[in-house]
């Protein structure tokens, strides 16, 4: 399959009073057609920042620098905010965190995803719109369109929101949508609703997805590969199945065995990663994980390890990989795929 | 269902509104009463010196303020829920007459004033916003600060002495030329320093607080879903984030009447402007005591009535604190 997303060396840097923080470093990957990638991580790893920064979202203090951005063909950095606008919706659209605050208030549901019909199709005319709306609102399983379109925001659960906001960041039919943490604000019988309706629609239309989220539960639900970020860097990417069942760098050691369901399975009490991440004001030298992680080696304070080769699929930043590391036994993984 | 929480709810507004007309009337009735001076001066001007003791007595109980201060007041009150305000006893005639005469001039002022306020802070405050901290904002911001500190009468005499004195380009006061009454013209140069003072001295004040509504909505999270939809920023600025602004401004104009007003009376003194603002002055002055209390009575009505429009307002336009939850009717896409 042709890659519909090629990201090559992103960066993100924010010039802030207190200092410059780089959110993001040097990340590269790559998306196929009608593919999921999920970018796990703790918050502040700038997993966020990153979709943004290929959407062009982020406010005028951050500075992303790249060598390029191909997204199906166009190469998005260094555009025009006005030439971004015109992309934006059609060739890639964008849900949000908190689906609280990502409608205009103001407005009523229909005339909200008509607007994104109509953006990039000014003569489409007003039937035809009302049609294209009452298809999305179904597509995203809303029930009883006619009477919900005239509905405010206000007046709908969270769920219903977020279905909202897929209907209207598919209304131009984009061919990657950008998923930042889309249930993370919902309850969790939503979340798992809302997770299938992400993976329904994106098997209808064949979208590709850049899925953000801190849950790996989630992840595992719906993701064909799997991006691990630690403090503004990829530090270990593979298909879904080669980082749940192989993983190779400590942090995602740690954020498996920090999951409930893994502990109980396994009868063991919880393992927390112990330590915060650090700051990325100033990041320590060498592996800024290195001080959280048990099997951190000399080297690990001196320079920081590049992303190694498991497989042609997966890569992982440590130098537990390199030959002339000393062999531990890791707490996970090695279990051959199923 | 629906009519009679909304009949409740307007029920409720209208009894504050009438409490707190009651007690502002009983306020200033007392405040006036106790401040020190000689309302016979205000009747019978130097004449009101030279009366015998008896004959001050005689004139205090015909006008009836020789009785304890709490009669006095059921008394007005009796004769105001009747419609009698008494009379001027300045002008020796009815208050409402007096006060009929001075209010098409100050209804010209500060209407005038309220309407060049109520649009050009808005322009100002979207021109600011959409050029953040560019120089444009940056100059606005600031001279807007200074110049909103600057008193009105400060500003008023500044602007006598630069555009009467020096340059005798504009008339200094009146409403108009002595025997010139209907010409617009006339009437237009007079209006010209004392509206841009009402104006000027709060123009920068409301601009800013636009601005700054604007760019609070302008950072909304709803802003980021736009912006991944492909909308350009004027179609966010003036499709949704002004859209979400109009309770906040519709309210903050509703509030800028009273201050407007109060611009006004002050602008209307220095002036010599014959409107309400200097017959209050006169009356507050000479222990007008009928004619004060009408007026002060009118501009708190106003003021009042102003500040519960903005929050009614405010309430009818954001479909979040409108009262009925069912689906009010809009047209479907």
């Amino acid at each position: 399959m042709p890659d519909l997303l090629e990201v090559n060396r992103l960066s993100v840097r924010f010039d802030t009073p207190e200092g410059r923080i780089l959110a993001v470093r040097d990340v590269s990957f790559s998306l196929a057609e009608g593919e999921v990638l999920a970018i796990v991580g703790e918050s502040g790893c700038g997993k966020s920042v990153l979709c943004k920064a290929i959407a062009r979202l982020l406010p005028k203090s951050a500075h992303v620098e790249a060598e390029s951005i191909l997204l199906d063909g166009v190469n998005l950095a260094g555009r025009s905010e006005r030439e971004m606008c015109r992309l934006r919706g059609k060739l890639f659209s964008m849900v949000f965190q908190d689906p609280l605050t990502a409608l205009d208030p103001t407005l009523p549901i229909g005339r909200q995803i008509a607007e994104a019909v109509t953006v990039h199709n000014r003569r489409l005319p007003r039937r035809a719109v009302e049609r294209r709306v009452l298809e999305l609102m179904d597509l995203v399983g809303m029930e009883q369109p006619q009477e919900k379109a005239r509905m405010y925001p206000h007046q709908f659960s969270g769920g219903m929101r977020q279905r909202s906001a897929m209907a209207i960041a598919l209304a131009a039919s984009p061919r990657l949508l950008f998923a930042d943490e889309p249930t993370t604000a919902l309850d969790v019988t939503i979340q798992a609703q809302i997770l299938d309706l992400l993976r329904d629609v994106q098997r209808k239309l064949h979208t590709s997805t850049v899925l953000v989220s801190h849950d790996l539960g989630v992840v595992a639900r719906v993701a064909d590969r799997v991006a691990v970020m630690y403090a503004g860097r990829i530090v270990e990417t593979g298909t879904a199945e080669e980082v749940f069942y192989d993983p190779r760098h400590p942090y995602t050691w740690g954020l498996m065995r920090a999951l409930p369901a893994l502990a109980i399975e396994e009868g063991r009490p919880l393992s927390p990663i112990p330590g915060m991440p650090p700051t990325l004001l100033a990041p320590p030298r060498g592996d800024p994980f290195a001080c959280r992680n048990e099997y951190a080696l000399a080297i690990d304070y001196e320079q920081e390890p590049p992303l190694m080769r498991v497989s042609d699929t997966h890569w992982a930043a440590t130098w537990l990989l390199d030959p002339r590391a000393p062999r531990i036994s890791p707490p996970l993984g090695g279990i051959p795929h199923a | 269902m629906r009519f009679r929480s909304g009949a409740a709810y307007y029920l409720k507004k209208l009894a504050a509104f009438a409490l707190s007309v009651f007690v502002l009337s009983a306020a200033v009735f007392a405040l006036s009463r106790l401040a020190p001076g000689d309302p016979l001066v205000s009747y019978y001007g130097e004449r009101a010196e030279k009366m015998s003791p008896q004959e001050r007595e005689r004139t205090m109980e015909r006008l009836g303020l020789n009785a304890p201060l709490h009669v006095q007041y059921v008394r007005w009150l009796q004769g105001a829920l009747r419609g009698e305000m008494g009379i001027s006893f300045k002008y020796k005639q009815d208050v409402l007459e007096v006060i009929a005469l001075r209010l098409p001039n100050t209804l010209l002022l500060g209407g005038i004033g309220f309407v060049l306020l109520f649009v050009l802070s808005l322009l100002l405050g979207v021109l600011c916003a959409w050029h953040e901290d560019g120089p444009l904002d940056r100059v606005v911001c600031r001279a807007g600060t200074v110049l909103s500190c600057i008193p009105e009468f400060w500003l008023s005499l500044l602007l006598i002495l630069i555009f009467c004195v020096t340059l005798k380009w504009l008339p200094s006061s009146g409403a108009y030329t002595i025997g010139r009454a209907g010409d617009v013209l006339d009437r237009a140069r007079h209006l010209i320093l004392p509206l841009v003072v009402v104006v000027g001295s709060h123009l920068w004040y409301y601009a800013y607080m636009i601005r700054n509504k604007l760019l609070e909505e302008a950072r909304a999270d709803y802003v980021l879903l736009l912006r991944a939809k492909g909308l350009r920023k004027r179609a966010i600025v003036f499709g949704h984030c002004l859209r979400g602004i109009l309770p906040s401004y519709l309210s903050l104009m509703a509030i800028s009447v009273p201050h407007v007003m109060g611009g006004t009376y002050i602008v209307e003194t220095v002036f010599s402007y014959p409107g309400l603002g200097t017959l209050t002055y006169e009356s507050a002055r000479y222990h007008d005591y009928n004619t004060l209390m009408v007026l002060c009575l009118l501009t708190g009505v106003t003021v009042i009535f102003c500040n519960m429009l903005g929050q009614v307002l405010s309430e009818r336009v954001d479909p979040r604190i409108r009262r009925e939850e069912a689906p009010v009717e809009v047209n479907a896409p």
